[in-house]
């Protein structure tokens, strides 16, 4: 895995893009290291997609500066700049072949069609694709396929930073994880500086060096998947990921907190410092459940109302006792809990598992 | 991005500014004349509605009243006539719906004026209709020519793709999921026709009536070579004023009728339709 | 759909449908008929055959002057009309700006309007600029017709145009030049070409806006009308019929053009060696 962050490739200093009055991007600031995998996360309108089209130069940014190493990048053309993006819609050319489409940005460029001839084949071989595929019409193309030729195209204009606007949502669940592996795979080989966005978190976290969240346009917290993890910022970045346990809490005494909702008290791991409200965030996997739940630092009694399957993993849900709470509690498959809707459960997780957050 | 800046008001400026010095500045310049006194031939002059007040009085709204007439019977009759083959275009024939496109666009290239006179070869006495029923029965027809059946004849033949277009715009919009639940919900073929089809098409048929209706409210061709003048249609008069009479201003008040009732017409029509989504679809 | 019913009800419509195109050709076959009588004045059944109307025409000095005219008219009305209507097209269909309702139902006008009112309103305009008409200034009567047809037909094309392409050419590298060469306007050819047909086939056949702004000038259509009306020859189906001819020529033309350009393109495309 690349070093993230060793030499900013790209630098945002204060990105802020408005329309008319509607803030789309606000005060947006972060570095990009050479050779990272990069990708910011949102839900729609959170910003993203305004964000990477004023990198690629689509849209002028209201304030602020994108330098790539150093340069200021804010009043170069788009077909100036040396980056690069893969579509949403792929917007492979439908009046070419797959061969043109891939040479085109070798073609504006000046290059003989030898050598064009010669590249495009080497994409075609990179990216998996049969070298019969040059004269093939676009249309003909299956899903996969297509996005295999965007991103040869892209490659081929040998750009420094390569930009991806959520080329994959389109596609099925399996496609999906193919190309995700296949990426990752692209970005190593090729070295090169991929900055992706995405709405699914669970997409980033497979191919991402670092991640970056966005919300109502700002940056919410930038870091490794494993940080953002483990340690979310808050609670909105918390929840995106998945379902989890949220409580809200006061200060209590020494390393506990106390639930404004049902007075009830939680150990934490460590004394949380100048904390005074906020909310506890306890993920679905971190609780256990019935004899498992026994000795652990908190406990909460409840009935048990629910079971999912979801696979290779279970879900349980329990009703508070105290206050009608729902629980939510996950375990491997292997270990099914044996209990009958109705039946009053203790679930219970150990101190450290659990994450504090402000807001 | 300043509004005159904008790559779309960029665009549409030359059309824009092309329209206003073709299309704008003569119709003012008919609107002006309207007030000028009768039979001159400038604008710098006082003035006075002295030709609004004849087109009552010398009767010149007679024509107009027969253009609205034999209009609306045009439209009538191209509504019945085209609505089918809409329907089929639409629905039925699949990849032949181009080819029945391009059949009946081909006419609509050749000048009017030609394929009018063809109506007249064969409507004429000893022409090709009259000739036929000599040799199949023996007696001729009475002329077919010159009266106002062949005027409105003339009117629906030329207008027919003007209509027939709209309609199969407007029933292409009519997804066929919407009548198939309206069937599965206990509605008759007629209610689902009233209730569904008709209303989700009526853009369509709108625009189809409209633009007929205007056309040929305004035509002239027909009446001439067709009618034979055997009744005077608004544009004829509106050409005579213009030409014959040389009264300028006569002709642009009746000009500006012919615009103002159209135009009230469009105006109606342009609000209720919404038209991206029917050239989208076409 | 119910029931067995059906299948007459598509029947009765095939039916019809190719009754009312048979009739809308009628008129078109007749004349061509009469262009072959020998007699100077028609009628029928026509009981000689002759191609002397043809040699007639073919000869006649005046009808050649009158077919340039009409030309010369028609290449310009095409030329100008397409390049105005390509960017009012785009203005039209592809970029979202404050006028733009306003706008589309402005450009449309022209064609709700009462063709010889226009070329009237016309002739008193270019009188009052003090300009005599002339074959010239049918041109700017024909356009003002014209372009917004060719608008719309542009326009068509255009919202099928996905904007992310020009997008996506501008970021690998293309100048605004490039795009429009090599993305924007092979794209948008089909629409371009049945626009400049429907303007040169529109221009040539139009008869109202012609009558009253070409002065002294005259075009086919005008003369065929005033020979229609006095001084008939079998002349005017004559060159009805070549006019006819050439417009159905020109049309199967481009619509045989398309087709083979669609079927090589599939050919290539499907991996099929190609000898170009």
């Amino acid at each position: 895995m690349t070093e993230a962050g060793a030499t900013p490739i790209l630098e945002l200093k204060n990105m802020v893009k408005k329309f008319g009055d509607f803030v789309a991007v606000n005060g947006v600031s972060l570095e990009i290291g050479d050779g990272e995998f990069f990708t910011i996360v949102g839900p729609s309108g959170s910003g993203k997609t305004t964000m990477i089209r004023m990198l690629v130069g689509m849209d002028a940014p209201t304030g602020g500066d994108i330098l790539l190493r150093g340069e200021r990048l804010n009043d170069v053309p788009a077909n100036r700049r040396p980056t690069c993006m893969v579509f949403q819609s792929l917007a492979l050319f439908p009046h070419k072949s797959v061969g043109e489409n891939i040479e085109f940005p070798m073609k504006i460029a000046g290059a003989d069609p030898a050598t064009r001839r010669r590249r495009a084949d080497e994409l075609l071989d990179q990216l998996r694709l049969p070298r019969d595929y040059y004269t093939k019409g676009v249309d003909q193309c299956s899903g996969g396929e297509r996005q295999r030729v965007a991103l040869a195209r892209a490659l081929a204009f040998d750009p420094q930073i390569l930009f991806f606007d959520e080329p994959l949502a389109s596609l099925d669940f399996r496609l999906r994880k193919t190309l995700e592996k296949e990426l990752k795979d692209i970005h190593r080989e090729t070295g090169k500086t991929f900055v992706y966005i995405t709405h699914s978190l669970e997409e980033a976290m497979v191919m991402s060096d670092r991640i970056g969240i966005m919300h109502h346009g700002e940056m919410i917290q930038i870091g490794t998947p494993h940080e953002i993890y483990n340690r979310p910022r808050n609670k909105f970045v918390a929840q995106f990921m998945g379902e989890v346990n949220i409580r809200p809490v006061t200060r209590g005494d020494a390393a506990m907190v106390r639930s404004t909702d049902d007075e009830q008290t939680y150990r934490l791991g460590r004394d949380p410092g100048d904390f005074e409200t906020g909310f506890l965030i306890i993920r679905p996997e971190v609780v256990k459940i019935g004899a498992a739940a026994q000795g652990l630092d908190n406990q909460v009694s409840g009935t048990l109302f629910n079971d999912y399957s979801l696979g290779s993993r279970l879900q349980y849900q329990v009703r508070s006792l105290s206050d009608g709470y729902q629980w939510l509690i996950e375990k491997l498959q292997d270990e099914p809990f044996e209990g009958r809707f109705g039946d009053e459960v203790v679930i219970g997780w150990r101190a450290e598992d659990s994450i504090l957050v402000r807001e | 991005m300043k509004a005159w800046r904008e790559p779309g008001f960029l665009v549409a400026a030359p059309v824009m500014l092309f329209l206003l010095i073709g299309f704008a500045g003569p119709l003012l310049m008919v609107f002006g004349y309207s007030f000028m006194p009768p039979r001159t031939f400038s604008l710098a002059q006082v003035p006075t509605l002295a030709n609004f007040v004849s087109v009552i009085t010398d009767s010149f709204y007679i024509s107009f009243l027969w253009s609205v007439g034999l209009a609306s019977v045009t439209v009538a009759l191209l509504l019945l006539i085209c609505y089918p083959i809409a329907y089929g275009m639409a629905k039925l024939f699949g990849k032949w719906a181009n080819l029945v496109t391009v059949l009946i666009a081909i006419p609509l290239l050749v000048s009017e004026n030609i394929r009018l006179f063809g109506w007249v070869l064969v409507l004429l006495k000893g022409g090709i209709l009259d000739g036929t029923v000599k040799m199949l029965f023996g007696t001729g027809l009475p002329s077919l020519l010159y009266t106002v059946p062949s005027i409105v004849f003339g009117l629906v033949y030329v207008y027919l793709p003007f209509m027939l277009f709209p309609l199969v715009i407007g029933l292409s919009l009519v997804p066929d999921s919407l009548k198939e639940a309206a069937y599965d919900l206990g509605a008759s073929r007629l209610e689902v026709f009233r209730e569904v089809e008709l209303p989700l098409a009526m853009p369509g048929i709108l625009i189809g009536c409209m633009l007929t209706f205007i056309l040929a409210l305004g035509s002239l061709a027909e009446s001439k070579i067709l009618g034979g003048q055997v009744i005077i249609m608004i544009a004829d008069d509106i050409e005579s004023a213009f030409t014959y009479a040389q009264d300028w201003p006569k002709g642009s008040v009746l000009s500006v009728m012919l615009i103002l009732f159209s135009g009230g017409l469009v105006y109606y029509l342009f609000r209720r339709v919404d038209l991206d989504r029917l050239i989208r679809r076409g | 759909m119910p029931g067995a019913r059906f299948g007459l009800v598509r029947r009765l419509i095939v039916i019809w449908t190719v009754a009312v195109i048979a009739f809308l050709y009628i008129p078109m076959v007749s004349v061509v008929l009469a262009s072959f009588a020998k007699k100077r004045y028609f009628s029928f059944p026509v009981k000689a055959w002759d191609t002397r109307w043809y040699e007639k025409v073919f000869n006649s000095l005046s009808v050649r002057e009158l077919v340039v005219t009409s030309l010369d008219v028609a290449v310009l009305v095409t030329v100008f009309s397409v390049i105005l209507a390509f960017l009012g097209a785009l203005a039209f269909a592809r970029y979202d700006w404050k006028g733009r309702k306003l706008y589309q139902k402005i450009v449309l006008l022209p064609i709700f309007f009462p063709q010889a009112v226009l070329g009237l309103a016309l002739l008193l305009w270019f009188s009052a600029l003090g300009i005599t008409t002339s074959w010239q200034t049918a041109v700017f009567a024909h356009m003002v017709w014209i372009v917004p047809i060719v608008t719309l037909i542009i326009s068509i094309q255009v919202y099928g145009f996905d904007p992310a392409l020009e997008e996506a050419a501008r970021d690998l590298g293309a100048s605004r030049w490039q795009v429009l060469r090599e993305i924007t306007l092979p794209i948008l050819s089909p629409g371009l070409i049945s626009g400049s047909v429907f303007a040169f086939l529109l221009s040539w056949g139009n008869f109202p806006l012609s009558l009253f702004s070409t002065g002294a000038d005259q075009t086919v259509p005008e003369w065929l009308y005033a020979k229609m009306v006095m001084g008939y020859t079998p002349m005017v189906p004559t060159l009805g019929s070549l006019t006819m001819g050439g417009a159905v020529i020109v049309v199967l033309a481009v619509y045989v053009a398309f087709l083979l350009r669609r079927w090589r393109h599939n050919r290539a495309m499907a991996g099929v060696a190609f000898d170009d």
